[in-house]
């Protein structure tokens, strides 16, 4: 029983950043038909950000994030304008190609600056602990919890009742109609991604204490990305942050009941199995 | 207040229009009739920046308006009721007036011009925290002129109001056209519903295949024998 409620509480304080992550995907899914392949190699781009930011300056990661996050941003808004708005509206697999692209030079380019080796990235609270009852959790998967749920639940106010997630809203409904508006479509596409790149700078910040890093980790945090995003239908506010609760707690039973590798793939049976029975994902109804 | 010069537009390198020119003084309520794919949807999504010509130039109170963006054209104050309505289903009323209202010369005075619009269709005061996408076709189309409005028009182009509406509807929404117009706003009308937009425009055009086939005062058009042809696509 301790070991389930272990489990349970670790998956759903991991779930929720994968959540976040989702969140910043599906955002730019909604307003632009994006996927962005490149998505986990922006997380280890974050996550050696702030390795880099440690070795030069001895900096917290959660420190470093008051500098990545600016930075990052500003990375999306250049890459969203200049390489993948040109590809917009013609093949799908265009875009493809190009986020795909874009990951192998990412990951090509944190090699060659950091090397192969797996890094860790301290911080201060990386080994504190909180102890409620018989279930044991790490405070950075605590402080990962509370702010990525502080910032979803942000980002749905900013959405609902803010002229900017009005206009993101807007473009994800009808891009023409809003373009009648007087919305500048294009720009709303490029801050949005660069928001989405933002949010990647912090969940790197929030998942980094205590976890070992690798120039060549970016796929598997774009596939549990996709994942979370299939499973909350693709634009579903609710139902992404229900999709990387079930993710994280399916990634976290697995490795607690089951062996390290068999246990990374719970996931992914667990995906497939809701994907059998709910092919439209886990929400009835979208609510953008 | 509007003058189109020689405008040539199309797709993909293929005229749609060719060699268009109209007029519309401060105030005026002019149609712009013709069958479907004569063009009167490609032209106003030129006026409204949505397309660029060809050729030609499109001046809005003296100033060349023909390479500007959609959104210094809202900015300008022309504004598209499009065709279909084209709300925002998932959002609620409040929210697409709100929206409506989002450019900059408009934003100031929201709350007002809100008030107004919701003077004007009592009906959306009612519906305003219900979601566009459940609410009528009559209904929708208040609010797609609603919205419009919000945005503070100077110009306003209606595509096809009567499209899809019921008898009883389309002569309320022209009851509002005759209102808006009576209270000084400039109105492109481009419609189908041809003695419709005869009883309710001062001037016409109409367009056939792409160009400026009659023109005049509502009777002069309603008795042209080319009006008709142009509908029948003699």
């Amino acid at each position: 029983m301790t070991e389930f409620m272990q489990a349970l509480a670790q998956g759903v304080l991991i779930g929720s950043t994968y959540g976040l992550l989702a969140l910043g995907m599906g955002l730019v899914y909604g307003v632009s038909g994006v996927v962005n392949f490149s998505h986990g190699d922006f997380i280890s781009l974050g996550m050696f950000m702030c390795l880099g930011l440690y070795s030069a300056l001895a900096l917290d990661p959660y420190v470093s994030a008051v500098i990545t996050v600016p930075v990052m941003t500003a990375i999306g808004a250049v890459v969203y304008w200049y390489l993948i708005r040109p590809m917009v509206g013609h093949q799908f697999l265009m875009v493809v190609q190009l986020t795909l692209g874009l990951s192998l030079v990412l990951q090509n380019g944190i090699l060659m600056v950091f090397g192969g080796q797996p890094a860790r990235t301290p911080s201060m609270v990386e080994s504190k602990l909180l102890i409620l009852g018989d279930v044991v959790v790490r405070v950075p998967h605590v402080i990962a919890f509370v702010v990525s749920f502080a910032l979803a639940i942000g980002l749905y106010v900013m959405l609902r009742s803010t002229d900017f997630g009005r206009s993101i809203r807007a473009v994800h409904q009808n891009a023409n109609a809003a373009a009648l508006m007087g919305i500048d479509v294009r720009w709303v596409q490029t801050l949005t991604f660069a928001l989405g790149i933002g949010l990647l700078a912090i969940a790197a910040a929030l998942l980094l204490p205590g976890t070992p890093i690798q120039p060549a980790q970016g796929l598997r945090y774009t596939v549990i990305t996709l994942l979370v995003v299939v499973l909350g239908g693709m634009t579903n506010f609710v139902g992404i942050m229900l999709g990387g609760l079930i993710i994280g707690i399916s990634e976290a039973f697995g490795t607690i009941y089951l062996s390290d590798t068999l246990g990374m793939l719970l996931p992914y049976g667990i995906f497939v199995l809701i994907m059998l029975f709910r092919p439209q994902g886990l929400t009835w109804s979208s609510s953008r | 207040m509007l003058e189109i010069e020689h405008l040539v537009t199309g797709y993909g390198g293929v005229p749609v229009l060719h060699d268009v020119s109209l007029k519309l003084g401060a105030g005026e309520l002019v149609g712009l009739l013709g069958a479907n794919n004569a063009g009167k949807t490609t032209l106003i999504n030129n006026l409204s920046g949505i397309f660029t010509p060809m050729s030609g130039r499109i001046l809005f109170e003296g100033q060349d308006v023909t390479r500007l963006t959609a959104r210094q054209r809202v900015e300008l104050g022309i504004v598209q009721v499009p065709e279909g309505r084209m709300v925002f289903p998932e959002m609620s009323v409040r929210e697409n007036l709100l929206l409506g209202g989002i450019n900059q010369r408009a934003k100031p005075h929201r709350a007002q011009q809100m008030e107004h619009v919701l003077e004007l269709f009592p009906r959306l005061r009612e519906r305003l925290g219900q979601k566009a996408g459940t609410l009528s076709g009559g209904e929708q189309q208040m609010l797609a002129i609603g919205r419009a409005l919000m945005a503070e028009a100077r110009l306003l182009m209606l595509d096809e109001p009567s499209l899809g509406l019921s008898p009883l509807f389309v002569q309320y929404i022209f009851g509002i056209i005759d209102r808006l117009h009576k209270e000084g706003l400039t109105i492109l009308l481009v419609e189908q519903n041809l003695n419709l937009t005869l009883r309710h425009a001062q001037r016409c055009y109409v367009l056939e295949r792409g160009r400026i086939a009659v023109e005049g005062s509502s009777d002069v058009v309603k008795n042209d024998p080319r009006t008709r042809s142009a509908y029948l696509g003699l």
